[in-house]
């Protein structure tokens, strides 16, 4: 069992193929040391306030333990999709910034497809899946810009994926939202108008906003997953994320059409980062706001990351930067802002940022120092 | 004197033994070269002296003095310099700013770059060394950068320098160089240490000779009382027929002909002009030249990297045009690159996964593109045994695996491939004399079944002895073609320089 399971995760025959996981947990836990030795310098409890902020996470059995795990699964299934977004382009070496951007696309586009005839008529069965289409189309049209100006005009992701964000904001926020797809005024609806009834994702769990956001969002990883490493399509990217920042060139040798992998790769990324923004819109909101409340699509970033732009990594991290936030707001009663877990999150990236560092570490206490230099350099980082 | 000094050296890694009871004893400004096939223990040993790994036993003398060198700082005090295979110089930084990384002249707290660039000037003339110390390193051959490292570490005052494959990165003239420089070293009683596993540089310009194989010292050698030969017999442990056996060529109908090839540079100016040749089924066609006259427009052109401005170049009748390499190889192109690292192979990727590149759309490998890893591991596991690829491990990363084992498996890679040509591009670069003796039986029986081959290389010795027909490519143009028969190293090494030219190339 313990073998099978090895063989799925990590890959077969892997030495020491326990350090993806070690490396971010020790993170989360280096992160949390900081963080009290924080609260401590401030005169405020730190006991107490991981107290406050595990009872209301959701992790763990408490009172109103139902509502607060409802709460955190709803924003990891949001956390997790933009995560991926994140994490499928890095898989295929292409830095990523614009899950934010294709999480308001994915939004408008899920808003819009709820609200407008003829769709808003439609028997649930059949709307539903339609929006989910539109969403996937317009988060994966709008990722494959960035994918088609990186493959065929050379301008770096970074750059593209970034503006693209304005860019997207600011139709939206500026124009749509206000102009062609504000509400009538008769309804006192600011924003877009609310989508109907057959828009609504279906609840899950009686009485709390737990929708099936999350069982779509596991599943399309379980694809992700699959397509990484089940398909010649994940083949073909993984070898382009090996080489293709340091300028190598063997999967384009190998005949691997790079350019249209990359468009294609940050469609897919486009597109399930969209699906985060469409769980706001059909799950939570129910229209898309004047003001949209933002920041999913950075935090996926941080959410891939801890991660380890595995597909099992994104979604534990995806819990757990769920569960940080649901339990955030409790946090404030041991007098500590509620923005406290976004330094944790903060601190932990940092200490990703370090892992070669965790990695010596670890090889030191198990081979022994000199030994530890060698497999280093031997293996590297991942 | 004794520079330095080795005393049962041992060298335990897991699984193999690297180092076997060494023992070494180098004197002050002597040219010292250790040889041996890749994986001999070279490198390794050369990493102990340097403090990059502490033996398992032995003992080290610098000097005549025991000392216990932990890391590369304690080797830098002992003035022991070591220039390594790969530069560690930034590109962006001047000649004079890397040389001076770590200890920067100053003025107070600023950086003083006048006197830097002065007492670089000065270093470079005391040594014959000559840089520009004001230019950019990126902009510099890689001849002259090596040149920068080696000055970098006489700054440091090196009296014992380490010359790990320094030939390797460079071409011919820029090899001249280097031993020129090295010979002034010495008479500046600088002692030299020079790790090669090419016999003839070794012959030109050590004085002492220590062989090492799978990790034991195999004798110590005057130079001027052994031969090639006799080298060779003992870096491979029997007699190697250094000839290559030669097979009489059934040439077959044209494969691939190039009319008119013109390409341009990646600067921009014309890197190959007017190019026409055929390769027939059967045959090996061989590409001399000093590097930078145009093969590597040559190679890109025919695997679709870039588009020529002007010619056309046929593949089995039929002309290809606008293609991507995905399509060219599919006609039927394999292509063994002579940068492994870049260009054959994903490191960080397994065996297993390294050879179906290529062929991991086709059946049995995928279907409706999902992999088939039971077959890729039965295809993996045959073709690892078939081309001796060490370890036989089909999950090992390619990275861990040595040159020549890397080498093996482009070869079964491509070869495992359906192909009616094959480019090879310098298939033997950095290869010991084992896996070249490989490699060359390898592309004598692609020949005998009927592949039309383009061998590139810069080896005359390889051209000579592996083609049918040999091409001479100087400055982007096709100067000469002859048979090995009817040319000699002599002839072909003039054309190569440019100095002598065939008045009409037959086509």
């Amino acid at each position: 069992m313990k073998d099978v399971l090895k063989r799925i995760v990590f890959g077969k025959k892997e030495k020491y193929w326990w350090m993806t996981a070690v490396v971010p947990l020790i993170s989360i836990l280096l992160s949390f040391i900081v963080g009290a030795i924080f609260i401590k310098i401030t005169g405020r409890s730190p006991v107490l306030a991981y107290k406050l902020l595990f009872g209301a996470s959701g992790l763990f059995p408490g009172p109103y333990w139902k509502s607060h795990f409802a709460e955190m699964l709803l924003s990891s299934s949001m956390y997790i999709a933009t995560g991926l977004g994140f994490a499928i382009a890095a898989k295929g070496g292409l830095f990523n910034i614009g899950a934010e951007g294709h999480f308001i696309v994915g939004g408008i586009a899920a808003a819009y497809l709820g609200y407008a005839q003829p769709f808003a008529g439609l028997p649930k069965f059949i709307h539903l899946p339609l929006i989910f289409v539109g969403v996937i189309l317009a988060g994966g049209i709008w990722g494959s810009i960035a994918g088609y100006l990186k493959a065929k005009r050379g301008i770096h992701e970074v750059i593209t994926t970034i503006m693209l964000n304005w860019i997207a904001l600011y139709l939206i926020e500026a124009w749509l939202v206000i102009g062609p797809m504000e509400a009538a005024v008769e309804t006192g609806i600011s924003g877009t108008p609310y989508i109907s009834v057959s828009a609504k994702l279906p609840k899950i769990f009686a009485g709390t906003r737990l929708n099936i956001s999350i069982i779509i969002i596991l599943a399309v990883t379980f694809f992700i997953w699959f397509l990484f490493y089940k398909t010649t399509f994940g083949y073909e990217i993984r070898a382009m994320g090996h080489t293709l920042i340091f300028g190598m060139e063997a999967p384009k040798a190998g005949g691997i059409n790079v350019e249209r992998k990359t468009i294609q790769t940050m469609f897919i990324a486009g597109a399930v980062a969209a699906l985060g923004g469409a769980f706001m819109v059909l799950g939570v909101l129910f229209q898309y706001p004047p003001i949209f409340e933002g920041g999913y699509g950075f935090d996926g970033i941080a959410v891939a990351l801890i991660g380890q732009n595995e597909p099992l990594g994104v979604i534990l991290a995806g819990i757990l930067i769920g569960a940080l936030r649901t339990g955030a707001t409790t946090v404030q009663l041991a007098h500590i802002p509620k923005t406290f877990p976004s330094i944790i999150e903060g601190f932990t990236v940092g200490f990703i940022a370090l892992q070669v560092l965790i990695r010596y570490w670890i090889m030191r206490l198990v081979e022994g120092r000199k030994k530890a230099i060698q497999v280093d350099m031997g293996g590297g980082a991942k | 004197m004794k520079a330095l000094e080795v005393k049962g050296i041992v060298k335990q890694f897991p699984g193999v033994l690297a180092n076997d009871n060494i023992n070494l004893s180098i004197n002050k400004g002597e040219i010292y070269a250790i040889v041996g096939e890749n994986g001999a223990g070279k490198s390794t040993l050369m990493k102990i002296i340097y403090g990059l790994y502490t033996p398992t036993a032995g003992e080290i003398f610098v000097f005549d003095k025991k000392v216990d060198i932990k890391t590369p700082h304690d080797a830098i005090a002992l003035k022991i310099g070591m220039v390594h295979q790969e530069f560690m110089l930034i590109p962006r930084f001047t000649v004079t700013e890397n040389i001076v990384l770590g200890d920067e002249p100053s003025k107070g707290i600023v950086f003083d770059y006048k006197k830097a660039l002065g007492q670089i000037k000065e270093l470079s003339e005391k040594f014959g060394l000559s840089v520009d110390p004001a230019e950019k390193v990126a902009n510099l051959p890689v001849g002259i950068q090596q040149r920068v490292e080696i000055l970098k570490i006489l700054r440091r005052g090196a009296e014992i320098l380490i010359f790990d494959e320094p030939t390797a990165v460079l071409t011919p003239e820029e090899t001249e160089d280097l031993f020129k420089t090295l010979m002034k070293l010495r008479e500046d009683g600088k002692t030299i240490i020079f790790i090669s596993h090419k016999l003839k540089e070794v012959m030109a310009i050590a004085d002492r000779i220590a062989v090492l194989r799978r990790g034991k010292l195999q004798g110590i050698v005057e130079r001027d009382k052994t031969s090639e030969v006799e080298l060779a017999r003992m870096v491979v442990g029997r007699d190697v027929v250094l000839k290559i056996p030669k097979a009489k060529a059934k040439v077959g109908e044209t494969v691939v002909s190039v009319r008119d090839l013109t390409v341009k540079s990646k600067r921009g100016i014309i890197g190959l002009k007017d190019v026409s040749f055929d390769v027939h089924a059967g045959e090996i066609v061989g590409i001399a030249g000093v590097e930078g006259n145009g093969q590597a427009e040559l190679v890109n052109t025919l695997i679709g990297f870039i588009r020529p401005v002007k010619g056309s170049i046929m593949f089995d009748g039929e002309e290809l045009k606008l293609l991507t390499p995905f399509n060219i190889r599919k006609k039927g192109m394999a292509y063994i690159p002579k940068d492994r690292k870049a260009r054959g192979l994903v490191l960080p990727f397994k065996s297993r996964e390294n050879i179906i590149m290529g062929q991991h759309t086709l059946y049995p490998f995928s279907k409706n593109g999902v992999l088939n890893n039971i077959e890729i591991d039965k295809f993996a596991t045959k073709k690892l045994q078939e081309f001796d690829i060490r370890p036989r491990d089909i999950y090992a990363r390619v990275r861990n695996l040595s040159g020549g084992n890397q080498q093996k498996l482009i070869l079964a890679k491509e070869m495992s491939m359906e192909h009616k040509f094959l480019l090879a591009s310098q298939p033997t670069r950095g290869l010991d004399i084992g896996a070249m003796e490989f490699v060359y039986h390898k592309l004598i029986e692609e020949k005998e079944s009927g592949v039309a081959i383009l061998l590139i290389s810069l080896e005359l010795s390889e051209i000579m002895g592996l083609s049918d027909r040999i091409l001479v490519l100087y400055n982007g143009e096709i100067v000469g073609e002859t048979t090995p028969d009817k040319t000699t190293e002599e002839e072909l090494g003039l054309m190569m320089l440019g100095l002598k030219r065939q008045e009409k190339v037959a086509q």
